[in-house]
């Protein structure tokens, strides 16, 4: 159990850094082009990878602090008793969602695999490596899920917290 | 009634607290399931989100406005415009004011902007004596400003759901913005001198304003070459963002020399969480998306939306008490997902210009992030000031109806918004 909390905590440093580095490939791509008039073929399709990647990766661990965006407004005017059930029914349901993408996007991906298929961009990638982060993050999700049914039930929540554009 | 019961479940599984994104989702697929479907269009319509290039700018602009942040850019914006504008009849509110513009300019997030200038404008205020409502009001208002001035996060989610160029867009933003502040500024002037009872501040002398504005020079420059890049057409939106989060970096941390690495590792995961918060709600807004298009269903809302109103005024009208009402309990981007795909094929049928009901959209969320009980710009004055939630959605009523008079003059002046973008 904790070291399967550190696994999630480092997924998620592992998504800032991949979205830091798509800002630093990407200024990259710029000053490249601008400046020295020798545009990559790489910057754009890796940055992508980043974005893909860092946000399946951060899914799970926002889960855990409470830190997707959700409607509060009703559920602080019920009971304390009742809201843990509704809680614990919320974390029924996103485990759902997380454990049927997750099996169709194994599907998706494991297809790409075994056939070889390629994104057919400059860089020519197996497809498979963008569609990867689909099962992996969603079986970290559904993890995550189960976990935070058994915390909404027992009432062990971490407190939500503010924040958004 | 298929369409009550799907709104019904959505708003049900919402009001029960299953984070936007996954219910979003969950609808979504069980719609395929029930439909027929393959429920392989979840997870493909997840990634093909993430596979957008305009996308890669939210990361980037959040970077970009909490590097600034952590970088303490808000206290050196804020003194430059103070020494330039404080000794005005409610000097200090106009300085506040300028400052958000100005921040709004860098920033794609209404939050930072509030939390930004929030940090160093409300201990001031106060500590001159102004009421303190008027003072959570202006800033919780003053921060939409960031959203709707470009760059702007809700303008790119916009474009994205709705294939509408972003850049169009952004320039749209351009006039109504600069309306809002006129109105704000306008207003506290109006303020200080029937309601004041403040100390006004003495003139700040040449050799403040000079030193002060010589801080303030790198962000103001930071701003005026990512909206010129992206208007001249130099970079993209994404790669204007990339740039900034590159220069931001730069002028904090090698210029002013504010920018500590513990500030620059909250800054990347304060980005990371927002990031990921607002892309996963995309995503699971294209499931949804997808399921009701194959239902048929924004179709059947557009017929009868056409049947039962008939003039664009009415309909404005309609939309907008929807939005409002939609607006008290639902987050501001949430609001602009679902609702966008359902609303835009009924008011382009009525003959308004995608561009312009974009920015329609982004003045009606600014006006949801400052309602209770849910605004998030409120969360922020509240936990920037401490100050009690009930003082500052107080503060704000009066701002709210600066936002109404400029959806009036957008209204009955397109071009307000239109001229930018396609006329200049």
């Amino acid at each position: 159990m904790r070291s399967f909390n550190l696994l999630v905590a480092m997924a998620a440093s592992v998504a800032a850094v991949l979205f830091a580095l798509a800002g630093v490939m990407l200024s990259y791509e710029v000053v490249a082009r601008y400046f020295f008039s020798s545009p990559t073929i790489w910057a754009a399709e890796l940055s992508q990878l980043c974005l893909i990647w860092g946000s399946f990766l951060g899914m799970s661990w926002l889960l855990a602090e409470q830190r997707h965006i959700r409607v509060d407004a009703v559920a602080f005017l019920l009971p304390e008793r009742l809201r843990r059930c509704l809680d614990a029914f919320a974390m029924v349901v996103v485990a759902l969602f997380a454990v049927i993408v997750a099996v169709w996007g194994f599907d998706i991906f494991f297809d790409s695999f075994s056939r070889g298929r390629t994104t057919g961009s400059l860089l020519n990638l197996p497809s498979w490596i963008a569609e990867l982060s689909i099962p992996v993050g969603f079986m970290l999700l559904f993890a995550q899920a189960l976990i935070e049914t058994l915390r909404a039930w027992k009432g062990l929540h971490k407190q939500a917290s503010v924040h958004e554009v | 009634m298929t369409v009550l019961i799907i709104l019904g479940s959505l708003f049900g599984l919402l009001l029960m607290r299953v984070p936007v994104a996954f219910a979003l989702g969950t609808v979504g697929l069980a719609m395929l399931l029930i439909g027929g479907f393959s429920p392989l269009m979840a997870p493909q319509s997840m990634l093909s989100t993430l596979d957008g290039f305009i996308l890669l700018a939210v990361p980037l602009f959040l970077l970009m406005s909490n590097v600034l942040l952590k970088g303490g850019v808000g206290q050196d914006l804020f003194a430059a415009v103070q020494a330039w504008v404080g000794h005005w009849p409610g000097g200090l509110a106009v300085a506040t004011i300028l400052s958000c513009g100005v921040f709004a300019a860098i920033s794609g997030s209404s939050v930072a902007t509030a939390a930004t200038i929030g940090t160093v404008a409300i201990p001031e205020m106060i500590s001159r004596g102004y009421d303190r409502r008027f003072v959570y009001g202006l800033l919780a208002a003053g921060g939409t400003l960031g959203i709707l001035i470009p760059p702007s996060i809700p303008m790119i989610v916009y474009g994205f759901v709705t294939e509408e160029s972003v850049i169009s867009l952004f320039l749209a933003g351009v006039g109504p913005g600069l309306l809002l502040i006129t109105l704000f500024i306008g207003f506290s002037m109006i303020y200080a001198r029937y309601w004041g009872g403040f100390v006004d501040q003495p003139a700040a002398d040449w050799a403040t304003r000079k030193a002060t504005s010589k801080r303030a020079l790198p962000s103001v420059g930071l701003a005026m070459l990512i909206i010129g890049g992206i208007y001249a057409g130099a970079f993209t939106p994404t790669e204007a963002a990339a740039i900034g989060f590159s220069a931001a970096v730069v002028i904090t941390a090698l210029v002013l020399r504010t920018l500590t690495w513990r500030g620059f590792k909250e800054a990347c995961v304060e980005s990371m969480i927002t990031t990921v918060a607002i892309l996963l709600i995309i995503g699971g807004a294209k499931i949804f998306g997808k399921a009701i298009a194959l239902y048929r269903i924004p179709q059947d809302i557009s017929t009868f939306l056409s049947q039962a109103i008939d003039t664009p005024l009415v309909f404005i009208l309609a939309v907008t008490v929807v939005l409002l009402l939609m607006g008290l309990v639902f987050e501001a981007l949430s609001m602009v997902l679902i609702m966008t795909p359902v609303l835009l094929p009924a008011a382009m049928n009525m003959g308004f210009d995608p561009i312009w009901f974009g920015i329609y959209m982004v003045i009606m969320v600014e006006c949801a992030l400052i309602t209770p009980p849910v605004g998030l710009n409120l969360y922020v004055i509240q936990s920037v000031a401490k100050a009690p939630l009930g003082e500052v959605a107080h503060g704000v009523l009066m701002f709210l109806w600066l936002m109404f008079i400029t959806v009036a003059v957008l209204y009955v002046w397109p071009d307000l918004a239109l001229y930018i973008p396609f006329k200049l």
